[in-house]
């Protein structure tokens, strides 16, 4: 019967066909063989695919990954962390600041202020003054003419359903005369060196309403808030910081197209145009205006003080020719969109953004949504080729997926999980690197709290937990004791600081001083109150919840009583970190490599939604703050910054537990290719970096056909 | 029966209406925002997010933002807010990816359910019928995600071949067979997952199904008749059992987008049930939106097919 013949025949015959496939595929032992091409091919996993492959636009990882391979900034930094020369080669930092009359005050003499009368003051104090300051910075002097200006000022106002609005005033400024200077170098004590001259209260008191007046009748809520902006609109004393960059030249665009200054400024508008909503923004807001001084010069002055602007120009750099309007308006046209498409039609919306054309090592060829990115080396970079002829992200969701591959030889990279580098440690067919990253682990206490009031209460706390044993056991010592804010590899951090030692003998000696008895139970008690409070953290991070449960039973063995809660992260924050309304918490902090710690430790961001939730206020580590993001000069902001460690390591706001180790594997055939000295190839082991980064040599990266034995 | 699909048509497109508004209030009812518009992104002013919400259309009420989906999804503009890419050549490349994976899932699982459940049915209590039952409930029971990591597990640590994704990557120079091949390959173990439930599932409807016919009247007069065991099996019974699952033809439209979300996402396959996925996760509105449309114009258009289909094969039915 040939039905039967027929039902039994078929699907035998599919499996067969389908399972012969097997023998024409690569191996792990033979993954080259027949395919040479492998060994200059570099394959990396990622867990999610990029989504927007322009470098002013991107905010993701996996997107700033291949941004970063086909892109290249002004700046980068180099293995120490310090700013290095790219697209540019070298850069001057000199400042430009302003000084306004102000018609409301009097000179010390009692004579009133004018423009005429307020330069000749500061010539003389300059020429023949005793302050050194003035003398050795400031370069030049003039007196500038009252001029009229417009502007618009984008107010935010709390509206009732929660959600801020913006609202545009346009506004007509009065200047008055003002004093303009040039130095040397940024000074941020420039004005305060002039007080002497000009009176102690010469930056108060000054007529913002008569000079900035708003060309429509406002409400009152509107005004309130214009008023709030109103010294940012027209400062009394104003510092402009100025960068002149030189560039590279001869640089070209993957297109072959070549780099210059233009470029730099459309890079920089293009991420100030409210239309593309860049959240690069924040780091190019302190800039005033980019000049273009000629073809390879551009010269950058900013609004204020504030020092980590200049790390914002290590983003790649658009080509202008590819994305200006004239590119745009024609992209649009070939498109054949529609008249409402075409009114909103911005950057966002160019296929560049999935075609990029950069001035990187490697120049895009394919995209294939969810499942890879493909570039491959730009041969004119202007340092030379990379090794690598092919770089390859793919997008593998599992991270079992991921290992699956990378056992296969199907990837050379992906994010492993210390759990998973362990099982390669052993194997000598791979490497694996561990380094300090920007991260640590701390104990936090809601300084608002009585119970945590007094500093010696929480060094207490601290010195109850045994971190050196957390790391042991809880981190498999992936992990070094940290004592401060700043990232462990970083000159930010002052490595004299020793951690607080584990003593809880010690602390139950602070805690009876500070009138805690044990009582019957055990516990502390002071005034009939135990010493109670609840300890929390968010949901889906085992490390912290055991960390969570190690301080209860350290603690309550010093007579602490601690509970512990966990939950979801939105809860965590919404109902708890963003209200103050919590004890204790245990988190972590990933930092930048700028020494800008406003936001987390300036007191005046201690407010609901803001980031100093502990509510830590201390005058003097606010003076440093602010005048850490100020100064210019690398050595005093190292001293300032290792003075400020120190302080809050004595103030204990928290306690400070580790910074983890993140590890990596790779193959053990990948090494770095180098020149030795007789023209020969020399192979070398991969290293990682200061900064625990061990792709700084990625360039130099290639696959061997054999395990070299290092 | 042209009066009859042509009024059928009509009820299901006041059906696809009320339908996609529904999930459409859904979706946007649901708790989260789209990723772009984060809070908790310290970098984004609240100006910024501001300005995203309102290109975005976030805080019109909702038949306004459905009305700017329908007038964008009919001019072909509509764009995902992920990538700021039109939708509808993103799905369409997803589904010509996915397509590979679900005719050969079908394929295996229709090949090979019903000699699994004719044999069960013809040998019934027999040990071949007793292993069957106990393997298709234990394929049933077991998810098909942990089948899968087994699988991968035996067969990268048996054979160190990959089995991941569509392809083999850095297989671009080698040799066009090579490279069919290795596609086949990477095709295998996903639509094996994927159709070992199917199979269990429909080798049980088959087995079923035959036993009901086989003990039809007719089936005995064709016995009696004396013909061989083979004729009235494979001739006379299997054509009638097969009736019922021709219209389920018609009901496998719909697995095209949902069916296999679980497989792709583990075998990292760029398909359908993966960008639907991802565009769930980061509240993609538009993706999701057009995936949810699509899906209900085809298991709207599914079941009227099993409608007809069922008229044409059985000529007692007649649509009125």
């Amino acid at each position: 019967m040939i039905v039967k013949r027929l039902l039994l025949f078929i699907p035998l015959v599919l499996v067969l066909l389908l399972l012969q496939s097997f023998f024409w595929v690569p191996t792990y032992e033979n993954q080259a063989a027949g395919n040479p091409n492998r060994l200059v091919t570099y394959i990396e996993a990622s867990s999610g695919d990029a989504k927007i492959l322009n470098p002013i636009l991107n905010a993701d990882s996996a997107s700033s990954g291949i941004v970063n391979q086909v892109f290249e900034g002004l700046l980068d930094l180099d293995e120490n962390l310090d700013l290095r020369g790219r697209l540019a080669t070298d850069w001057q930092i000199f400042e430009r600041a302003y000084l306004v009359v102000n018609p409301y005050h009097r000179f010390p003499d009692g004579t009133e202020v004018t423009g005429a009368r307020l330069f000749q003051k500061i010539h003389a104090a300059w020429k023949t003054g005793t302050d050194e300051g003035l003398k050795n910075y400031v370069q030049s002097l003039e007196l500038l003419p009252a001029i009229q200006r417009e502007e618009t000022v984008s107010l935010l106002l709390p509206s009732k359903e929660g959600r801020p609005q913006l609202k545009d005033v346009r506004v007509t400024v009065d200047v008055l005369e003002r004093v303009a200077f040039t130095l040397s170098q940024v000074d941020q004590d420039l004005f305060d060196r002039l007080k002497p001259i000009l009176g102690e209260q010469y930056f108060e008191h000054f007529p913002y309403e008569e000079m900035i007046r708003p060309q429509e009748d406002l409400t009152k809520e509107i005004e309130q808030a214009l008023r709030e902006k109103f010294p940012e609109i027209l400062p009394v004393g104003e510092h402009n910081p100025t960068i002149v960059l030189h560039l590279r030249e001869g640089v070209t665009f993957q297109d072959g197209h070549e780099f210059d200054a233009g470029d730099v400024k459309f890079t920089y508008e293009a991420i100030m145009n409210p239309k593309n909503l860049s959240p690069r923004t924040p780091d190019f807001e302190p800039i005033k205006t980019v000049e273009i001084v000629d073809k390879y010069t551009v010269k950058i002055i900013y609004k204020r003080l504030y020092s980590p602007a200049i790390n914002a120009w290590t983003m790649g750099i658009l080509p202008e020719h590819l994305l200006n309007d004239v590119a745009l308006t024609r992209e649009k046209q070939e498109r054949g969109l529609s008249e409402d498409a075409q009114e909103s039609f911005g950057m966002r919306d160019s296929q560049f953004n999935r075609h990029p054309i950069g001035s990187g090592r490697f120049q895009f060829v394919e995209w294939q949504g969810d499942e890879f990115i493909h570039l491959e080396r730009f041969d004119t970079y202007w340092e030379g080729p990379a090794q690598y002829q092919d770089y390859f992200m793919r997008i593998i969701p599992e991270l079992f997926t991921q290992e699956v591959e990378f056992r296969t030889g199907a990837i050379d990279f992906y994010g492993a999980q210390p759990h998973q580098v362990d099982r390669y440690k052993n194997d000598s067919t791979y490497q694996w690197f561990s380094s300090l990253g920007f991260a640590y682990t701390y104990i936090g206490y809601n300084n608002r709290k009585p119970l945590f009031a007094d500093a010696d209460i929480r060094k207490a706390l601290g010195m109850a937990i045994n971190v050196d044993e957390i790391i042991q056991y809880l981190m498999y010592e992936e992990g070094e004791r940290t004592t401060g804010p700043y990232p462990k590899n970083t000159e930010w951090y002052d490595p004299s600081i020793q951690p607080l030692p584990y003593d809880p003998q010690e602390a139950q000696v602070i805690f009876h001083d500070a009138g805690w008895h044990k009582n019957e139970d055990g516990w502390l008690e002071k005034d009939g109150k135990i010493f109670q409070f609840n300890l929390i953290t968010n949901n889906g991070n085992p490390i912290r919840k055991n960390l969570m449960i190690i301080a209860q039973n350290a603690w309550k063995k010093i007579g602490v009583k601690v509970n512990t809660q966990v939950f979801e992260w939105a809860v965590f924050l919404g109902d708890f970190v963003n209200t103050g309304d919590f004890d204790a918490v245990v988190l972590g902090w990933s930092m930048g490599i700028d020494p800008d710690l406003y936001q987390i430790w300036h007191s005046s961001q201690a407010g609901p939604q803001q980031l100093n939730f502990m509510g830590y206020t201390s005058q003097r580590a606010d003076e440093l703050i602010v005048r850490i993001r100020q100064e210019y000069n690398r050595d005093r902001q190292r001293q300032l910054t290792h003075e400020l460690h120190r302080l809050i390591h004595e103030d204990q706001p928290y306690t400070f537990l580790y910074a983890p180790l993140s590890t990596r594997v790779l193959d053990k055939k990948i090494v770095l290719v180098q020149a030795g000295a007789d023209g020969k190839e020399e192979y070398k082991k991969i290293y990682p970096m200061k900064s625990g980064d061990h792709t700084f040599l990625f360039h130099q990266w290639r696959k061997l056909e054999f395990t070299p034995d290092f | 029966m042209w009066n009859f699909i042509l009024r059928n048509i009509g009820q299901r497109l006041i059906l696809l209406i009320i339908v996609s508004f529904v999930a459409h209030s859904f979706i946007h009812l649901a708790p989260g925002e789209p990723s772009e518009v984060d809070p908790m992104n310290p970098r984004m002013k609240p100006e910024d997010i501001a300005k995203i919400r309102a290109a975005f259309h976030l805080d019109d009420p909702l038949h306004v933002q459905y009305a700017y989906w329908i007038r964008d999804l009919a001019s072909g503009e509509l764009k995902s807010f992920k990538d700021s890419q039109p939708v509808l050549p993103k799905i369409w490349d997803r589904f010509l990816n996915s397509l590979p994976l679900f005719i050969l899932a079908t394929i295996l699982v229709w090949t090979w359910a019903f000699p699994a459940g004719i044999y069960g049915a013809v040998f019934r209590g027999g040990v071949y019928d007793r292993g069957t039952v106990f393997l298709s409930y234990a394929l049933i029971s077991v998810p098909g995600f942990f089948l899968s990591y087994l699988a991968i597990l035996w067969v990268v640590g048996w054979f160190g071949v990959p089995v991941i994704s569509i392809k083999t990557f850095g297989l671009e120079h080698a040799e066009p067979a090579y490279k069919m091949m290795d596609r086949v390959w990477h095709l295998v173990i996903p639509s094996v997952m994927a159709a070992i439930g199917g199979i269990a599932v429909l080798s049980r409807y088959v087995r079923s199904q035959m036993l009901e016919v086989l003990s039809q009247d007719y089936v005995r007069t064709a016995r009696a008749k004396g013909l061989d065991e083979d004729t009235v099996i494979y001739g006379h019974a299997l054509g009638n059992a097969l009736l019922p699952f021709v219209t389920m033809f018609g009901l496998l439209l719909p697995g095209l987008i949902g069916g296999s979300v679980i497989f792709e996402q583990i075998f990292a396959w760029p398909g359908l049930g993966r960008l639907a996925y991802e565009a769930i996760l980061a509240r993609d509105f538009p993706i999701i939106m057009t995936l949810n449309f699509i899906a209900a114009v085809l298991t709207l258009a599914g079941t009227l097919l099993s409608d007809i289909l069922y008229a044409v094969v059985d000529p007692r039915i007649r649509l009125h």
